[in-house]
């Protein structure tokens, strides 16, 4: 296969950079080797390019962009909060009604310390210690989809689909249960963070309008969150949900809306997170024989590993920053107002951070990988749940389901910001 | 001796220093950083450095 390899199968040389449009809906629809052959010659040649806003019916055009490639540029951009702002939008290139984005992007669109101040009530639910303590939970979840993912085998033709039978079910299961989300809600919540990820792709979305389809999706959630907090505060149990509803900072409590964004910050970034990293991990995997076989034989490797995956498929393409005044940056004259997109799937293949980057190598280190982010207080708040969920995930595939084989090319989402999979067909040989 | 400096105001409470230097570095119930002792030990000084470097708000500092 030609996916691992991208520089080596798309002639980098032959692009013609002028030509190269990152707005271009078609472009997200392309394969791996084009995008990283794309990303390659943006990164090396013009490592802070300018492009267009892509159309969005019904909204003016903005001022345009500019695409950011190399890591070093990234991580300094993300590292200065106060001249690169998030508050304009974090998640959207388009500048969106303030409080639409901040429903949406929860404080992933806010600026300190309105930022600082949510962040800080829900960071103790995400330490490494507490996070030891739901790791039994952890592996329990895990097992029981494998084991109905195998079942469900059995009983029809032999095949899965790795996306809907493992990936999706494991994070939604273990973010629903920390936020005591009930059974017949799930449902919802799946459906919901799926049209409010999907950026418009026609399939998993089934209103006309696609912004339509944000709003009531937003609107579900938010009753849902409604009616959850209010159960918590008459009858308080363990659980997140009743730590958010009763938590304080300097004497405040958190805003019903507040509260509201978070539980959908959470779900959805909790969520189709973690589910692209197993999907595309699982299909890396496959691609990569001799890397499955050294894992899978070496629990020790399952910390380089995970950090592997999650450069290797950087399940959130990019986010957005915005200067706050007039400046430089690595001797990039930039304007107040200049929007910034933070492209980590490029920056995460930069041959001046990694040896061989196009190269998938479960014992790479170091490892300076920007998928949770770059430096700066937006860093990833879920990066060790994230990291305990992916490191138990392939270690019991690997002993339950040693025989689970990918059987085909996976479908790929059609969007800018999520790098998912909507299917990858797989099966169990039986053969262990 | 070699200290470790918190910067409050950058402080995000990722954990990061947790997971690296557990011996010295532990968020509590609050999700506020508490330090086991200001003045690792030198066998605790490479994950000290490893915390400082990957600490995701720049935070830490390790003055030698």
């Amino acid at each position: 296969m030609s996916v691992n390899t991208p520089a080596g199968s798309v002639d980098v040389d032959a692009l013609d950079i002028d030509a190269i449009d990152l707005s271009d809906r078609d472009f997200w629809a392309e394969p791996p080797a084009v995008r990283h052959a794309v990303f390659d010659k943006l990164r090396a040649e013009r490592p802070i390019a300018h492009f267009e806003e892509p159309v969005m019916e019904g909204m003016e055009p903005g001022p345009g962009y500019w695409a950011v490639t190399r890591l070093a540029d990234l991580d300094a951009i993300s590292s200065e909060p106060a001249t690169f702002c998030s508050g304009k939008g974090a998640v959207s290139i388009q500048d969106l009604p303030a409080d639409l984005s901040e429903f949406y992007g929860s404080m992933i669109s806010m600026d300190d310390p309105r930022h600082a101040r949510i962040r800080r009530i829900v960071a103790k639910t995400f330490t490494p210690r507490m996070l030891e303590q739901v790791l039994d939970s952890v592996i329990g979840i895990v097992d029981q989809v494998l084991v109905e993912a195998r079942a469900k085998a059995e009983a029809g033709d032999g095949s899965i689909d790795v996306v809907a039978d493992i990936a999706a079910p494991i994070p939604l299961r273990i973010i629903c249960d920390m936020m005591g989300v009930p059974e017949e809600d799930r449902l919802l919540v799946l459906n919901a963070s799926n049209t409010i990820l999907s950026g418009g792709d026609p399939e998993l979305t089934d209103e006309e309008d696609p912004l339509t389809a944000l709003l009531e999706a937003g609107m579900n959630m938010a009753a849902l969150m409604e009616r959850l907090a209010a159960e918590r505060v008459a009858n308080p149990t363990d659980d997140l949900t009743t730590a958010l509803v009763n938590s304080e900072v300097d004497g405040e409590k958190l805003t019903h809306q507040e509260i509201a964004s978070f539980f959908i910050l959470l779900l959805v970034a909790g969520n189709e997170t973690t589910r692209t990293a197993i999907a595309q991990g699982l299909f890396a995997l496959s691609e990569n024989p001799d890397q499955r076989a050294a894992w899978m034989a070496d629990p020790s490797l399952d910390k380089t590993a995970v950090e592997e995956i999650v450069r290797w498929v950087s399940p959130v393409t990019w986010m957005r920053r915005t200067a706050t005044r007039d400046g430089e940056v690595n001797g990039h004259s930039f304007k107040e107002g200049d929007k910034f997109l933070l492209f980590y799937a490029a920056a995460n293949r930069d041959p001046e951070a990694f040896e061989n980057p196009h190269r998938f190598d479960v014992s790479r280190n170091p490892n300076n990988h920007v998928g949770f982010g770059g430096h700066g207080p937006h860093f990833c708040l879920g990066a060790h749940l994230a990291r305990r969920e992916l490191a138990v995930t392939f270690r019991r595939l690997f002993e339950i389901c040693p025989d689970l084989e990918i059987t085909g090319e996976p479908d790929r989402l059609r969007s800018s910001f999520v790098n998912g999979l909507k299917r990858l067909p797989a099966r169990f040989t039986g053969q262990r | 001796m070699s200290r470790v400096q918190v910067d409050r105001e950058r402080c995000v409470g990722s954990g990061v220093c947790e997971s690296l230097a557990p011996d010295v570095f532990e968020l509590d119930d609050d999700g506020v950083l508490q330090l086991h002792r200001e003045e690792p030990e030198a066998r605790e000084l490479d994950a000290v450095r490893d915390a400082v470097q990957s600490c995701p708000a720049r935070a830490l500092a390790l003055a030698e």
